[in-house]
């Protein structure tokens, strides 16, 4: 078995991706390295195989986390989409729901509080509606826009189960599950873009 | 034969335009790749022979430490491929060559400036520039 055929062995400790852009150049290299040195001695693969335990740990770390990385992104981008979707789709159901309630209660006495309750309700999913136009924006004035809308349809919509205890559970999870769904997608921990933000 | 403990610290984000001196301290081997590179195009064996030369035998440079510095730097835009051809010192292998990018010339630069002052301070404290005792 020759040198540069232990040295191709040994290139198998490398990350494929990094093999097959610099394997060729490095068993050139290694070549070289042979042709000016004396491969029967020690010293001459203590060097080399030291230079592989050093390197090629590292570079399988650093492929393993830019591999990490994309998986976040791509996580990251799935997320959002889902959030924007169920936003846009649960402020337009939340509307809905509240004309329909509204209706409901005005063919009996409809108490005040009750009418308020079915504003604040109607309000929210307005905010939340656009709240998920402001994310489609995708600058940071409307992310900041979309935060500030699912706050306060947040806490209209608190305001308007306090006011109405006997709100639905379909109602609550479109007014509350839903922007706390958004505000986790808007403050996931993310790291800065190599081209810049927006 | 110089460790490198520090190859992995080069930053890989290409377009983020950080200032030259963002990229300090350099891990010695990244030094002296870009000490090779700044007397013009290269490929893989010429800077690990310029690299030892230059370093008096002190720092050797073995495949995967050359190749995995080059790639960090490569993509943190320091160094741009320059194509690939035979070296007629070498044989009819084609080789790809490697060259200095306008910021890595300017994390060269600032690199020295920085071990230069380094350097003048040991002096100023006698550390350096007397004779031993």
């Amino acid at each position: 078995m020759s040198a540069e055929h232990i040295y191709r062995l040994l290139l198998r400790a490398y990350p494929p991706e990094f093999r097959a852009k610099y394997g060729r150049e490095m068993a050139l290299l290694f070549r070289d390295q042979c042709r000016e040195s004396d491969v029967r001695t020690l010293g001459f693969w203590v060097a080399v195989i030291g230079d592989v335990a050093r390197s090629a740990p590292t570079l399988r770390v650093e492929a393993w986390r830019a591999r990490a990385s994309e998986n976040t992104q791509t996580m990251e981008v799935i997320m959002k989409l889902a959030a924007m979707l169920t936003l846009l789709l649960g402020g337009v159901i939340g509307i809905l729901n509240a004309a329909v309630e509204w209706v409901a209660a005005s063919q009996q006495s409809i108490s005040g509080t009750h009418e308020v309750s079915l504003v604040l309700g109607a309000l929210a999913s307005a905010l939340l509606l656009a709240a998920g136009v402001a994310i489609l924006n995708r600058t940071q004035r409307g992310r900041q826009a979309a935060r500030l809308a699912v706050l306060t349809s947040l806490v209209l919509i608190v305001a308007a189960r306090l006011l109405f205890p006997w709100m639905s559970i379909f109602s609550q999870l479109i007014g509350i599950g839903l922007p706390v769904v958004l505000l986790i997608a808007l403050y996931w921990p993310r790291r800065a873009s190599p081209l810049g933000t927006a | 034969m110089v460790r490198s403990d520090q190859e992995g610290a080069i930053v890989t984000k290409r377009q983020t335009r950080r200032p030259p001196e963002a990229y300090l301290p350099l891990p010695p081997a990244t030094f002296h790749i870009l000490l090779a590179l700044a007397d013009g195009e290269l490929h893989g064996y010429a800077i690990m022979k310029g690299v030892a030369a230059r370093s008096e035998g002190t720092v050797r440079l073995g495949p995967g430490t050359l190749y995995g510095t080059l790639k960090r730097l490569l993509e943190a835009g320091l160094v741009e491929e320059g194509g690939e051809r035979a070296d007629p010192e070498r044989g009819d292998e084609r080789r790809r060559y490697y060259r200095l990018t306008q910021l890595g010339l300017s994390v060269a630069r600032a690199e020295a400036r920085r071990l230069d002052a380094m350097v003048r301070a040991a002096r100023r404290k006698k550390l350096i520039g007397v004779r031993p005792a």
